[in-house]
């Protein structure tokens, strides 16, 4: 999200430009169409608001709400779409908790989860509805297109526990280089609003209120993930919420590890003679920073981490199909190859997971070690693989490698990666290509 | 012959000497005491033969008299009594005692044990080869030798592991801090000895544990270089741990061979509890640190220089096997928690 905010700021700077040529028109401008926006909104609003709803989740033994979001309703027999994050302690641990719905009129009742997306941050629960007087219920309309760049959207939503409120905001296209699509939102999204629904002039739904990265960037899950995990319900409802989850965590690991392994991995030059794979696909962005700069080091160093720019929530200490993959080239300046050795083996002495995750989610890590040459005999390594099993979704483990040159007597070269979420098969074969695919020229 | 042997009897019968040993509470001998002569008087006044200044102890506390060729212990009232300890019987009064071979009578607060001269003692121990090792070790030259071997090491490893440049002064402080360091342990072990009466012989304790500490640096070198060159399949860097702790028991042995007159099953039991609580008191430290989930990774990473690359690696197929067989044992894992 670094990038994000860089361009919000550049945007800012030319904002200031325009003023300063422009003072009066602008100001006439602005407040013709915010006028005229807060109309619209207002009218829509009221149009709404007896569709929206507060979704709380209580802990049944402390009879308080445990977390908080908004939801909407989309079909007569009252199916209430929403975020999966909203209800996620509910999916995990049906027992400990209730979902609760909160309407405009302040009437509350129970609702009970029909089904989740995890990938795309999605559940539908289900309100009673008293089938006499469901002839004056009014739901929400799924939009049949996606928006075009540019165009007002509102999203509505209760932030902050503060009570319904609508937002007024810009549709900017698909965010760029994502794996899992997100809709870039140019309007205020708060915590709170997760869940509420982003309504175009028409009042049809063209996105879920998902996630923020401030200043007025917000990002929205598109119309159409909802629209097919509503039809699939309704063709087909779920056994079970936990093995709807591992089937589409193992789905989603396979879409991501097939993309990876049949994209072109680039050999990349590190520093003065090591050589990387740079996998080459959208959504994995590499960033690279080296100590060039400070003359004390005794060891020149040269990172390139390349990472997945998103992740899976499955409840706020469990993430999951995060994938970080992190290159580092070593050269001693003054020193010789036994101290260069010592401080090296600091380097990689602490590696860690890529995605944080806890005792009732994971087993411990367990790991192996062995000297490793590629076939090619173009590099000798130490290398380290460890793995942890998932203890609600099964065949599902997290993975880290670890690999360390040990053929030069000044120069190292360390491969590291983390990916979570993954199964058996794709963890080899992605170690396999890997392994193969660093070395010196 | 017949006539001859009958003198040695009657020589040997009248001259009937009796050993008396002031001990102390844990009856470590204090002084000895020699008599040929048939009465001897103990007590606090300075008429007695034996003369205690434990003011318990009346001034003429007891006689011991050699009648009928039995020595006779005769309480002459004294205050607090006289009581006679034999490891065989209980405690009594000791008047009127006819003293036996290695009784122990209490006078006050104090003590003393009577012997016989024709008292067995025990076999006399020979020299044994630790006596020359130990000999070599604490020759002042080779003790020099093995404290700045320690010292270069202990320098060394501080040098290895500073990120940062360092000087020479920088590592010698605390490099000879180290070494002072663990001079505390034999000066401690030395220190001891001295105390319980024992032969201090610092020299020795010190050369014996510098020896062994080097001998120690030395094995973690090697384990290094065998962890290095080994995978987790291998068992080897096990079996290099059990050398060290075969060190630190010799360690042990060595320094209550030289500070303590001990029998040597004591001595084995004495080193063997102090391996016990060193390697048990550590592991236990680590094992109560230890959280109950870790969400970080323990792996063994150790690399070294490639001069000290022995092994022949293995290839991607087999690392990829040797690691498919984690996701088995982790699910296996999940499944009974």
């Amino acid at each position: 999200m670094t990038n994000a905010l860089t361009v919000a700021q550049w945007n800012g700077n030319f904002l200031v430009g325009i003023w300063m040529k422009a003072f009066f028109t602008l100001v006439f401008v602005l407040l013709s169409s915010s006028s005229f926006a807060t109309e619209q909104a207002e009218q829509l609003f009221n149009q709404l608001k007896p569709s929206l709803y507060q979704i709380k989740l209580i802990d049944k033994a402390s009879g308080e709400k445990s977390s908080i979001g908004s939801g909407f309703q989309i079909s007569k027999d009252g199916i209430i779409a929403t975020n999966y994050h909203v209800i996620s302690s509910y999916a995990l641990h049906p027992k400990k908790y209730r979902i609760e719905y909160f309407d405009s009129d302040g009437n509350t009742g129970l609702l009970a989860l029909q089904s989740v997306d995890v990938i795309n941050d999605l559940a539908l629960v289900k309100r009673e509805v008293d089938p006499v007087s469901s002839d004056d219920i009014t739901f929400f309309q799924l939009s049949s297109a996606a928006p075009h760049k540019g165009e007002k959207l509102f999203s509505l939503g209760n932030p902050h526990d503060l009570g319904m409120i609508v937002v007024p905001g810009t549709y900017n296209g698909l965010k760029k280089e994502s794996f899992n699509q997100r809709i870039h939102f140019t309007g205020s999204i708060n915590s709170g609003m997760s869940g509420g629904p982003v309504v175009n002039k028409q009042a049809e739904v063209v996105g879920i209120n998902v996630a923020t990265s401030g200043n007025s960037i917000g990002f929205l899950v598109p119309h159409d993930k909802l629209v097919s995990l509503y039809q699939t319900f309704l063709q087909a409802p779920p056994e079970s919420i936990e093995h709807q989850m591992t089937a589409q965590l193992t789905a989603n690991q396979n879409k991501l590890m097939t993309a990876v392994l049949n994209s072109p991995w680039q050999a990349k030059a590190l520093g003065n003679h090591g050589v990387i794979p740079i996998i080459d696909v959208p959504f994995i962005r590499c960033w690279g920073d080296s100590n060039a700069d400070k003359t004390d080091a005794l060891i020149l160093t040269a990172v390139a981490n390349c990472s997945l720019d998103e992740n899976t929530y499955l409840s706020s200490r469990f993430f999951t199909s995060t994938m970080d993959i992190e290159f580092r080239y070593m050269q001693a300046k003054d020193i010789g190859a036994n101290k260069f050795y010592h401080l090296y083996q600091q380097q990689i002495a602490h590696a860690g997971s890529g995605n944080r995750a806890g005792k009732n989610n994971v087993t411990q890590y367990q790991c192996h070690h062995d000297l490793v040459m590629p076939d090619n005999q173009m590099i000798n390594n130490k290398s380290v693989f460890c793995t942890r099993a998932y203890k609600k979704f099964p065949d599902l483990f997290d993975v880290l490698y670890l690999s360390a040159s040990i053929d030069k007597n000044k120069q190292a070269l360390v491969s590291h990666f983390t990916i979570a979420g993954i199964n058996q098969e794709n963890a080899l074969a992605f170690t396999r290509k890997f392994m193969e695919a660093v070395s010196w020229n | 012959m017949e006539l001859v042997k009958e003198e040695f009897v009657t020589e040997e019968m009248g001259a009937r000497e009796l050993v008396i040993e002031e001990i102390s509470r844990n009856h470590k001998l204090l002084h000895r005491h020699k008599f040929d002569k048939a009465s001897i008087n103990i007590g606090r006044d300075y008429h007695n033969d034996i003369i205690i200044a434990d003011p318990h102890i009346c001034p003429s506390h007891i006689s011991i008299d050699f009648i009928n060729e039995q020595w006779q212990i005769t309480d002459n009232q004294s205050v607090n009594g006289t009581f006679v300890e034999n490891p065989k019987e209980k405690k009594r009064e000791a008047n009127q005692h006819i003293v036996r071979d290695g009784d122990v009578i209490t006078l006050g607060k104090s003590q003393l044990r009577l012997l016989f001269s024709d008292h067995a003692v025990e076999p006399t121990v020979a020299f044994s080869p630790f006596e020359s090792f130990i000999n070599f070790l604490r020759n002042p030259i080779a003790l020099f030798i093995s404290i700045a071997c320690f010292t270069l090491v202990a320098g060394s490893i501080i040098y290895f592991n500073k990120p940062i440049e360092v000087n020479f002064s920088q590592l010698l402080v605390p490099a000879i801090g180290m070494a002072l360091g663990f001079s505390l342990w034999p000066a401690g072990v030395a220190l001891i000895s001295h105390l319980t009466k024992h032969d201090a012989r610092l020299m020795a304790q010190l050369g014996v544990s510098f020896a062994l500490f080097n001998l120690m640096w030395f094995s973690d070198i090697l384990k290094t270089i065998v962890t290095f060159n080994s995978s987790s399949n291998n068992i080897l860097p096990i079996f290099v741990t059990l050398t060290s702790i075969i060190l630190a028991f010799s360690l042990f042995w060595l320094n209550s061979y030289i500070g303590f007159h001990m029998s040597s099953k004591r001595r084995l039991v004495v080193s063997t509890s102090l391996t016990v609580l060193l390697f048990g008191g550590s592991y236990l430290i680590q094992y109560s640190k230890k959280p109950e989930f870790d969400p970080r990774p323990h792996y063994n990473a150790s690399i070294m220089m490639p001069s000290f690359l022995l092994t022949k690696s293995s290839k991607v197929d087999e690392f990829i096997k040797d690691s498919s067989k984690l996701f088995d044992r982790t699910k296996k894992e999940a499944l009974t928690e």
